[in-house]
């Protein structure tokens, strides 16, 4: 549905993206990330043709952002970055003039708004200037302007800055819930974020794709692993835990580790393949008469790709 | 169309909504009312409206024009460069519109401005008709004038504010545009030399009297709406040019 192909752009002699390519089907949750100035906010805006690229295509079903701006444009509602407003309008008169450039019916555009105001949870501040919101009301006022046509794609650019903790909760939420039908690409250097609404992740460095995938499958390619964290007490004169464990089947290395806190004897264990080897480690711990203070699996987490992939 | 409509009617509704409008029209008919009840024998040596003894508009239209040449590009100033500074300008060219489409609309909502000012001056053609017996020539003639300069002046300071962030630099780029444009006639006479064809030809004021003597010459009205398209394409263009930067 959106087709990305070897997107450069240069700002002057600043090279902001060095050939981007992806593709994002329909009903996908996409989640730009990466740290400031990555190039995101530069291929979002290249998506929804506020500015062309230096070289590369974008499609949007078929059609160029270039040579059918309005025709794209038409199927995507787009939430800039900092949320842009006229705060001399109010919350109202900002969507009706939205609705209007976006043909929607005369008749149908109360109801829309009504629609969008309570979805995004601005019904009370409708009749309000938006120079006199907060920006928690100003950022979903944006979002209210980008779904008012019921686009099939949604672009938003960082959706939940300035928002309060609970704000992000019904913003991820709705997210999620538009998700269910539509394409939505979002960006973010919020971690849990993507985690918690997105299907795909595009993690974006330096103007370049370095990963792409589910949180689970670029935690596989980036050499996760299959590891296990797991303190151990044992009595006195027992047998080293480490000796015991390593004569598991299917256990390849067994490393005492740092634990702040610790009463046992925390161990990070790694495990041949993909097998699950706490069952193993528990009924290990109950006939050695070892009391397990803690087991985890452990996953490399989001944030130690995102650091790994992006501190290079 | 219906796009160009409703971005002209938001600019229109923005003036109109704020104070801006309000004060830029008061400054205006206070300005122009002192002109045209007091002798200001520096602003109007001959053709002082009590002296002349004649019922005419014309030094009133002259002075509309010096007015204008001030407020208007103080209108004007805003249109792009407010959109640009706020960054809602990402938000109007990621709508379905072109570019065209925006600045057309804008151009159109501060005409509709230009048409309520200079609507609110009808009241002195009624007491010069009340008065006395105008020939209504050159008061017709006048006003389609004034609306043309007028136009003319709002397109160039439309294309100002398409090439800066800034309403200050578009306000005084358009002021110092459209005076040189207007006042170009007075150049050869200023430097003691004869009147020449080139700087009537391109001034905005040689056009503008010739209008206001009441018989229509199509040049002077091409010229003007050359100017007008020129300059609105122009900040288009400028407009579209943000893409490639």
């Amino acid at each position: 549905m959106i087709e990305v192909q070897n997107l450069v752009k240069d700002y002057g002699p600043i090279r902001a993206l060095g050939g981007v390519s992806f593709t994002v089907q329909r009903g996908e949750v996409v989640g730009f990330l990466g740290p400031n100035g990555a190039g995101k906010t530069t291929c979002m805006k290249i998506v929804t043709g506020f500015i062309a690229a230096t070289s590369g295509q974008v499609t949007v079903d078929g059609k160029d952002v270039v040579e059918d701006g309005v025709e794209v444009r038409r199927r995507i509602g787009y939430l800039p970055e900092n949320a842009p407003v006229y705060p001399d309008m109010t919350v109202r008169e900002y969507l009706a003039f939205v609705a209007g450039v976006r043909a929607i019916p005369a008749a149908d555009v109360t109801r829309r708004i009504n629609d969008v105001a309570m979805r995004v949870g601005v019904v009370n501040v409708l009749g309000q200037e938006i120079g006199t919101l907060s920006k928690g009301y100003r950022q979903r006022t944006g979002l209210a302007q980008a779904m008012i046509h019921d686009p099939e794609i949604l672009i938003l650019d960082e959706p939940t800055s300035g928002l309060d903790p609970n704000q992000i909760v019904e913003i991820r939420e709705l997210i999620k819930d538009l998700g269910r039908d539509r394409t939505v690409i979002l960006s973010t250097h919020n971690l849990p974020e993507v985690t918690a609404t997105c299907n795909r992740i595009l993690l974006i460095h330096r103007g370049r794709l370095v990963a792409d995938g589910t949180p689970a499958s670029i935690s596989a390619a980036q050499g996760g692993g299959n590891t296990f964290l797991v303190e151990i007490a044992r009595r006195d004169g027992a047998h080293p835990v480490a000796d015991v464990v390593a004569r598991l089947q299917g256990v390849t290395s067994v490393l005492p580790v740092e634990k702040a806190g610790a009463i046992g004897e925390p161990f990070r264990i790694a495990g041949q393949g993909d097998t699950d080897l706490r069952p193993a480690i528990f009924d290990l711990a109950v006939r050695s008469g070892w009391a397990l203070i803690e087991m985890r699996r452990e996953r490399l987490d989001l944030e130690s790709i995102f650091q790994r992939l992006t501190q290079s | 169309m219906r796009n160009v409509s409703t971005i002209a009617r938001r600019e229109f509704f923005a003036y109109f909504g704020s104070p801006v409008a309000y004060i830029a029209i008061a400054v205006f008919l206070v300005l122009l009312g002192v002109t045209f009840f007091f002798k200001i024998p520096f602003l109007l040596p001959k053709d002082d409206f009590f002296e002349a003894k004649e019922a005419t508009l014309r030094p009133l239209f002259e002075w509309m024009v010096f007015l204008f040449t001030i407020i208007l590009p103080a209108i004007s100033m805003r249109l792009l460069a407010e959109e640009r500074k706020m960054g809602t300008l990402e938000l109007l060219l990621t709508l379905p519109l072109t570019e065209t489409e925006v600045v057309v609309g804008k151009f159109l909502g501060a005409l509709g401005f230009l048409g309520v000012a200079t609507a609110l001056t009808l009241a002195y053609p009624i007491l010069v008709t009340v008065l006395g017996n105008p020939d209504p020539g050159p008061i017709v003639g006048g006003y389609f004038g004034v609306l043309l300069i007028g136009a003319a002046y709002l397109a160039v300071g439309l294309l100002a504010s398409a090439w800066t962030g800034s309403q200050i630099t578009a306000f005084l780029v358009a002021i110092v545009i459209c005076a040189a444009f207007t006042f170009v006639d007075r150049l050869p006479e200023a430097l003691g030399l004869r009147a020449f064809e080139a700087t009537n030809l391109m001034s905005f004021n040689a056009h503008f009297r010739s209008i206001a003597r009441g018989v229509i010459d199509t040049r002077d009205v091409v010229f003007f709406l050359s100017v007008i398209v020129g300059a609105v394409a122009l900040a288009s263009h400028s407009l579209e040019s943000r893409k490639w930067k």
